[in-house]
């Protein structure tokens, strides 16, 4: 299993250049080829599956970012990278919890890499508020809202959907369902 | 209530850029003229974007969610979880420095065992040099030891002499050229040609370093020699040449033959030449040469345990030997390195047969 993950681990100018393709089968080779490493890093250090599945992700979704934002410069090797970020993300949050930090068990090289974390965790924050928004709307709101701006459903399918009469009625309680959400959002 | 929703679907149009350029103009005037209606537009701008952002971060959560759960996370977290054993934890942890530390001891054992082997090879060339050191001290010097049958008749003996080698001519009055080893230490000493008859001779040129010596004839009964026949070579021989050599091994003439087969001698001794010719004790001092009859060097050895191998003095230290005697004394007719050779393109019988009254007997007594 192991080696089968390592082994299809793609390059890391094929990742970058996946990236900005949008490659679906680049996103998940990357995804595949680095989790062990930082699954045993997480296991060895008081977490469990869940967590090394959380700060992985994360650590993914910077590096995509940043690749996506157009500034991302390879200076060190994407897995050296990718340990690094997930190591500091996985080290904030034992310290959030006051769990021991003695000692790290390192299983590669770190080079710093606080910068890119510190961004993500401010653009998370807007992440976090609008999640918390859109659970404290409540159904059907939540559910129209989020069709309509993630899935990208059109207002047509959410009028059959939801068994509204037209769309002009379902556009309606769309900008009612917006209107609250806005509210929430902005709220100090 | 209603205003306020039917302005909210007109900004978002106009954000989305859906409206028409006529309901755009009115709607960019309306925004200009109502400072509620542009912070509404600005705020709602800012929202759609927050909500884009989150649309596609969560679009992307849900890919890496299904590409997750492609992993078998069970199996992996099982082997990769703290080991129950202290060693395997370690190997996990150190791998690369273990394996960096393997690596430095096979490179350190492989050193060693070179070293080891460089040493006995060391060993067994200090053995070789001892084995040297023991065929330096036993090179034979190939003198011929006299055997006197009848010690008590010796002195009545014909050809009495403790000691014997060969020697040539050099000049045609008289002056005889062979190994200082030969006659070193000698109490009187004799020459005898291949007629049978014995000339008194005395030393009156020795060099140790390249172990020749000169002797003289001072026997008044000694009638010159007609022309020496053969000459100096100047050039170094060349290997496979082939050579011969006549010498005194026993009571009569006997005739070697080889060629050159190293142009160093004795360990490497480049004044002398190893030559593949049989030779015996009475060798010693025997002139060699070659096809043209052109003296190539002096018979002064053989290695004791390599069959086949003797040592010839290069003829260039004839040339220098006789440079060292006063020239007139030598006279005209003298060997020297500039004439033609007379034997040459003659047969090797006819050369010997001429070369034969050049070659004496030195008969030493002490």
């Amino acid at each position: 299993m192991n080696n089968s993950l390592k082994s299809s681990v793609p390059t890391d100018r094929e990742v970058i250049l996946g990236i900005l393709n949008n490659s679906e089968d680049t996103l998940n080779k990357l995804y595949k080829g680095y989790f062990a490493m930082i699954l045993q890093f997480i296991l060895n250090n008081n977490g469990d599956e869940d967590d090394a599945k959380d700060v992985y992700q994360e650590a993914i979704i910077i590096l995509y970012n940043k690749v996506k934002e157009g500034n991302f410069e390879l200076s060190s090797k994407l897995k050296t990278y990718i340990y690094s970020v997930c190591r500091r993300i996985w080290l904030k949050k034992l310290t959030q919890n006051s769990k021991k930090t003695g000692n790290i068990n390192d299983y590669e090289d770190v080079f710093a890499v606080e910068e890119d974390v510190e961004d993500h965790e401010e653009k998370d924050l807007q992440f976090v508020k609008m999640q918390s928004a859109l659970s404290h709307l409540g159904e059907p709101c939540k559910t129209i809202i989020q069709d309509f701006y993630i899935h990208n459903l059109s207002m047509q399918d959410i009028c059959e959907k939801f068994g509204y009469t037209n769309t002009d009625n379902a556009k309606t309680q769309k900008y009612k369902c917006l209107q609250r959400l806005k509210k929430i959002f902005f709220q100090p | 209530m209603r205003n306020d929703l039917e302005l909210d679907a007109i900004i978002e149009d106009y954000l989305l850029g859906k409206l028409n350029a006529e309901e755009k103009e009115a709607f960019e005037q309306l925004r200009r003229n109502d400072a509620t209606v542009d912070h509404k537009v600005v705020s709602h701008k800012f929202f759609l974007q927050s909500m884009e952002e989150f649309a596609v971060q969560l679009r992307l959560k849900e890919k890496l969610n299904s590409i997750h759960d492609e992993i078998d996370v069970e199996t992996l977290a099982a082997d990769l979880r703290p080991h129950p054993s202290k060693v395997v934890q370690l190997w996990r942890k150190h791998k690369s420095a273990i394996a960096v530390a393997a690596s430095f001891l096979v490179l350190s054992l492989v050193s060693i065992y070179s070293i080891q082997h460089n040493s006995k090879q060391e060993d067994r060339y200090e053995q070789v040099s001892r084995e040297l050191s023991k065929v330096k001290k036993s090179q034979n010097s190939l003198i011929r030891t006299i055997q006197s049958n009848n010690s008590s008749a010796a002195a009545k003996n014909v050809n009495p002499g403790n000691f014997g080698g060969t020697g040539f001519a050099v000049s045609t009055n008289g002056y005889i050229l062979t190994n200082l080893h030969v006659v070193n230490g000698a109490d009187s000493l004799y020459v005898q040609n291949n007629k049978g008859e014995s000339f008194k001779v005395k030393a009156v040129y020795t060099d140790s370093q390249n172990d020749i010596a000169i002797l003289k004839i001072s026997d008044k009964n000694f009638n010159h020699l007609s022309t020496i026949p053969y000459t100096i070579k100047k050039s170094i021989s060349g290997l496979g040449e082939s050579v011969y050599t006549l010498g005194y091994p026993k009571d009569d003439i006997v005739l070697g033959e080889g060629s050159v087969s190293s142009r160093t001698g004795f360990v490497g001794d480049t004044t002398q030449y190893q030559v593949s010719i049989l030779v015996n004790p009475g060798n010693s001092g025997g002139p060699l040469l070659d096809n043209n009859g052109n003296l190539v060097g002096i018979i002064s050895g053989k290695q004791d345990q390599t069959e086949g191998a003797a040592f010839a003095i290069k003829s260039k230290y004839i040339l220098e030997a006789m440079r060292a005697i006063p020239q007139d004394s030598l006279g005209d007719n003298r060997l020297s390195a500039n004439k033609r050779s007379l034997l040459s393109g003659m047969k090797r019988t006819k050369q010997i047969e001429k070369l034969q009254d050049y070659v004496f007997m030195i008969k030493v007594y002490n």
